[in-house]
């Protein structure tokens, strides 16, 4: 086990540089890029040669890569080159955000798509599980930004009970420390934040969080039946065992290791789903910055972005790969793959 | 994870012979439903009433008006005829993409699962590293790379559907190399590539092509998805993705213009998942990007 951990981590930065180079080379090496964007807007030749040794892009690119990757160790993303601003300041500013959201997501996927599984798991065949089954393919099927504009229009239009756009109404006095307003509104002793974050927050969550649980709760429902059949429970109630125990001891913490893998490979799909609902709702999370910095080309911006979404992915499938060997003693002992 | 792969799909369950259930209509259904999609972006020049990129009429005009069944967009086009030639980038990416990551990462698989362990261990890492970008960034930064258009669409979704490709085809490759047949093939001599093409590829390719149809969903959805951030095809061609994009702004006026575009996405990626679905058992949920 210790083994493992150690070899997964010592391969971590390995992954992390390859990961940087591939982000240097999609958004740096490749022709016309900074550059193009630049010259639109300053026309003379003078000053486009003057900006293009300010940012160092008249280096060899083997220079560049290096100044690169030299930046990168001392965590200095670069500048925006429209806001001026730092890149480091532009995620904490963002991906605490986004943060935020993915774990909203994620208590939505995890509720729905395991209650979801367990109630179609009752009755292998009933009703019940034939509705869900289904609304588990169309929820998988749902495109999910236009999954989210049915909210809006639903909840917002309608309804009225939500708001569609941003994360905080402007009117209301914050000055961000952390960025995560939970722990801002405990720390400064407002309340008052919470309501309006909340709110805020339940239409990208229910996006993303209802559109990935359709994969955990297929697992689920499937892990579930199957070890229901397997010998050991049958040896448990033959036992005796009270049915409510067998299902919880025996049953779901089998089962909870498909799950637990589920969550790791969703994660991802899960920051991409939080990318996407960010657009959508105007929610100012680091996947907007990113696609916002793609789409006026303020490389710096999206280069630190793409970097930092991909470490946390890195991150969360390096800790999902250790929770299953936790959750799951017969791995221990395996002697890697 | 790659376990998850590892065991061939199970055969595609034997139809009864004689007359024909509700159920079996009923199974018929998605299959019919992307069929007409196919000929609907087909035929589009034929059925739809309008250029979809010219200015036909009054902007905004609603649903069911006369001379424009779905009314116009907020340039007066007529939104009929954008959802009909909207089809064939969807259909185009989706399938184009899909048919690129099962070639090459078919291949690649292929070679990886029969080469000895140090290549497929340094090419299985490659694919790891890969799939340590959320696939929807990897498309993400293709496009940021080399810029929005049809095309570019179609590689930046297939790059995001090649691991699952090479990692499929690597395992059952790795499993077909290890049986009597190859093992016989070896002894008698035959050169590795003629071993990995003659009777190893064949073998494979099945599998594959049932997990091809079950991702063709999961490419449309990406697509749209991209076309929606406003990376995919450029404005005024029609395009589903950016249709929704486009209507959202008119969310309040006229909510339809973003609700229909999104819905025909949503039944297409509906109807193709349950055909993949019906093939390939139940491993198409398991892909989401």
């Amino acid at each position: 086990m210790i083994a493992e951990i150690v070899r997964r981590i010592a391969f971590l930065p390995v992954t992390l540089f390859v990961v940087a180079t591939l982000v240097f080379i999609a958004l740096r090496a490749l022709p016309g890029s900074t550059v193009d964007m630049l010259s639109s807007q300053f026309a003379t030749a003078g000053l486009r040669d003057q900006l293009i040794a300010q940012l160092g892009l008249d280096l060899p690119l083997w220079q560049q890569y290096l100044i690169y990757l030299r930046e990168l160790v001392t965590f200095d993303l670069g500048r925006s080159f429209i806001t001026g601003k730092d890149v480091s300041v532009m995620v904490g500013e963002t991906l605490p955000v986004t943060i935020e959201l993915a774990l909203a997501s994620l208590i939505v996927m995890v509720l729905f798509g395991l209650g979801a599984g367990m109630a179609a798991a009752a009755r292998p065949g009933s009703l019940i599980d034939a509705s869900l089954r289904f609304v588990a393919m169309t929820l998988f099927a749902l495109p999910w930004f236009w999954f989210g504009i049915i909210l809006i229009i639903v909840f917002s239009l309608w309804l009225g009970w939500l708001p569609s756009f941003g994360r905080l109404p402007s009117t209301l006095d914050y000055q961000p420390v952390t960025n995560f307003v939970l722990v801002d509104a405990i720390a400064l002793g407002r309340p008052d934040l919470i309501g309006p974050w909340l709110a805020h927050l339940i239409l990208p969550a229910l996006t993303v969080g209802l559109t990935t649980s359709g994969m955990l709760m297929r697992l689920a429902r499937s892990g579930i039946i199957e070890t229901g059949r397997l010998d050991f429970v049958r040896t448990a109630r033959m036992k005796g065992v009270p049915g409510g125990r067998i299902f919880f001891r025996h049953i779901l913490r089998n089962a909870a290791l498909g799950v637990l893998t589920v969550i790791g490979l969703q994660f991802g799909a899960m920051l991409g789903g939080s990318v996407i609902a960010e657009v959508v709702f105007g929610y100012p999370g680091i996947g907007r910055m990113m696609i916002d910095a793609v789409l006026t080309r303020d490389y710096a911006v999206a280069q630190g972005a793409a970097l930092v979404i991909a470490t946390l992915y890195v991150f969360v499938n390096l800790a999902t790969d250790l929770a299953y060997r936790w959750a799951d003693p017969r791995l221990r002992r395996e002697p890697g793959r | 994870m790659a376990n998850s792969f590892a065991a061939p799909p199970k055969p595609v369950a034997a139809t009864r012979r004689g007359r024909l259930g509700p159920a079996d209509v009923l199974r018929l259904v998605p299959w019919v439903i992307a069929t007409g999609f196919v000929l609907a972006a087909l035929l589009a020049p034929l059925i739809a009433p309008y250029d979809p990129i010219e200015n036909v009429g009054m902007p905004m005009m609603p649903l069911f008006t006369d001379g424009h069944v779905l009314g116009t967009d907020g340039f007066g086009r007529d939104q009929l005829s954008r959802l009909l030639y909207g089809l064939r980038p969807m259909l185009v990416v989706s399938l184009g993409s899909v048919v690129l990551a099962l070639v090459v990462g078919g291949i690649y698989g292929l070679v990886s699962g029969v080469s000895g362990w140090r290549i497929d261990w340094v090419m299985m890492r490659a694919v790891d590293i890969v799939m340590s970008f959320p696939l929807i960034l990897a498309a993400i930064l293709v496009l940021a790379a080399l810029g929005a258009s049809l095309v570019n669409l179609t590689l930046a979704v297939a790059v995001s559907q090649l691991p699952i490709f090479a990692r499929l085809a690597r395992a059952l490759a790795s499993g077909e190399a290890a049986r009597d047949y190859a093992m016989a093939a070896r002894a008698a001599g035959f050169a590795p590539i003629r071993i990995m093409v003659r009777e190893v590829a064949p073998n494979i390719i099945r599998p594959l092509l049932v997990q091809a149809t079950s991702v063709v969903a999961v490419a449309a959805l990406t697509a749209a998805a991209l076309s929606y951030l406003g990376l995919g095809v450029r404005p005024p061609a029609p395009d589903l993705g950016y249709m929704v994009k486009e209507g959202q702004e008119l969310i309040f006026i006229a909510p339809e213009q973003a609700l229909l575009p999104g819905l025909v996405i949503a039944i297409f990626a509906l109807a193709v998942s349950f055909c993949g679905d019906q093939l390939g058992d139940d491993r198409a949920v398991g892909m989401a990007p």
